[in-house]
């Protein structure tokens, strides 16, 4: 029985100690840290009172706390209870306690419903059937070269450094199922592959709600939606976004062509 | 069979976790760095890295091989797991406890709603949920 090394001199020894446990491994590693020493630094600079406020945009007051609460490095329990610390009135972090309450929704939900894992709650509410989605991820979403800039942004940040804003993920993950139609299956399981806080079940339940396969509607997005919220931070020209230069209607209508409306 | 045994998986690597008092005091505790474990969820090396470094943070041992062959080898009298509902690993218990006597421990409440309850949207379960999800430890041990 091989009892493996713990101790390293450096990230650089310890990073080569795994790629050779895992050469079949891709990919390199992220700047995200694991252990409870990060966790604790970054719980104690969240600002759960400000969240409300900001979580929305890629650069809010977002903790990225989940990678450590998803490895159960730190619980829900120990997040709540120092932002309940972090305020004057509880009710100025109900929407941070609220987002720490969509992990417990989802991690209960796959109890009752592990068949949700990976298979559809309801049918596709798009006019399309399941087997209209494709079953394989194109190379163009995997490298992160659409032709729409924002996403390919997107696609970088997940794949180079494991974590994604929220607000991101449900863009990528609308792209992939309405704007391509892949089953989000596909794109659920390459999620699991790069993100440092891949869970099944808030992963795919996730995926499940943009998808509309646990949800009344499908999710989607436009530029002018992206720019709002990410503006700062990626491309949202026109010129290098044109699938998604169009108003909710429009792209409603070319997304959804079998749906029909009251 | 030898003494008891802490098997932690990916979902909970932390000293403070429920399944620590569950066991006899100064159960030794194991990680198993299970190849083909990770080759089926196709985890990227940052996952693993990120894994890995939390492990050396822990006082446990991590030990190479298949998770079912490290244990039946290991054989403790009583084998301790935290709770979990990702389907590969629930599905590696299932297989353990063929063969060991095996305690599933659940993680510390984060509200207090009974587990049978079926929420089928967020709305439903929050109704519920917010008459202790403002409290500290959820209510639990006020």
């Amino acid at each position: 029985m091989q009892v493996l090394q713990r101790q390293f001199d450096s990230r650089e020894h310890l990073i080569a100690y795994v790629k050779d446990l895992a050469p079949w491994a891709d990919g390199d590693c992220s700047y995200i840290e694991g252990g409870r020493q990060k966790a604790e630094r970054k719980l104690a600079d969240s600002e759960p009172v400000e969240y409300a406020r900001s979580r929305n945009f890629g650069d809010g007051k977002i903790t990225r706390l989940s990678p450590y609460i998803h490895h159960g490095i730190m619980s829900l329990n120990e997040v709540r209870n120092h932002a309940l610390k972090k305020c004057s009135e509880p009710v100025q972090i109900t929407k941070f306690i609220q987002e720490l309450a969509w992990r417990d929704f989802w991690q209960r939900m796959l109890v009752h419903h592990p068949q949700m894992a990976w298979e559809d709650a309801e049918p596709y509410k798009t006019g399309f059937i399941a087997q209209d989605y494709a079953d394989v991820l194109p190379q163009d979403i995997a490298q992160g070269y659409t032709g729409a800039a924002c996403i390919d942004a997107f696609i970088h940040e997940l794949t180079a450094t494991g974590y994604i804003h929220n607000h991101a993920r449900m863009y990528l993950a609308s792209y992939i199922v309405h704007f391509r139609r892949i089953k989000w299956q596909v794109g659920a399981r390459w999620f699991l592959q790069h993100l440092l806080d891949g869970d099944i079940a808030s992963n795919n339940l996730s995926w499940q709600w943009v998808a509309s396969t646990f949800s009344h509607k499908p999710y989607i997005f436009n530029l002018e939606n992206v720019d709002t919220y990410f503006g700062k931070l990626v491309d949202t020209s026109p010129l290098t976004n044109q699938p998604l230069h169009a108003s909710y209607e429009i792209l409603q209508a070319r997304l959804f062509p079998n749906v029909t409306t009251a | 069979m030898s003494a008891s045994l802490i098997w932690l998986h990916e979902e909970a690597l932390r000293i403070s976790h429920l399944v620590f008092k569950a066991a006899p005091r100064g159960t030794k505790a194991i990680y198993v760095w299970d190849d083909a474990y990770f080759r089926e969820a196709d985890y990227s090396l940052k996952r693993l890295v990120f894994i890995y470094e939390t492990l050396c943070e822990l006082p446990i041992e991590i030990i190479w091989g298949n998770t079912l062959e490290v244990l039946r080898e290991l054989a403790p009298s009583n084998l301790y797991v935290p709770a979990t509902n990702n389907p590969m690993i629930a599905e590696m218990i299932g297989d353990l406890k063929i063969f060991l006597p095996v305690e599933i421990i659940e993680d510390e409440d984060f509200v207090v709603i009974k587990n049978s309850i079926d929420f089928r949207r967020f709305f439903q379960y929050w109704k519920k949920a917010q008459k202790t999800a403002f409290l500290h430890n959820g209510g639990v041990n006020a």
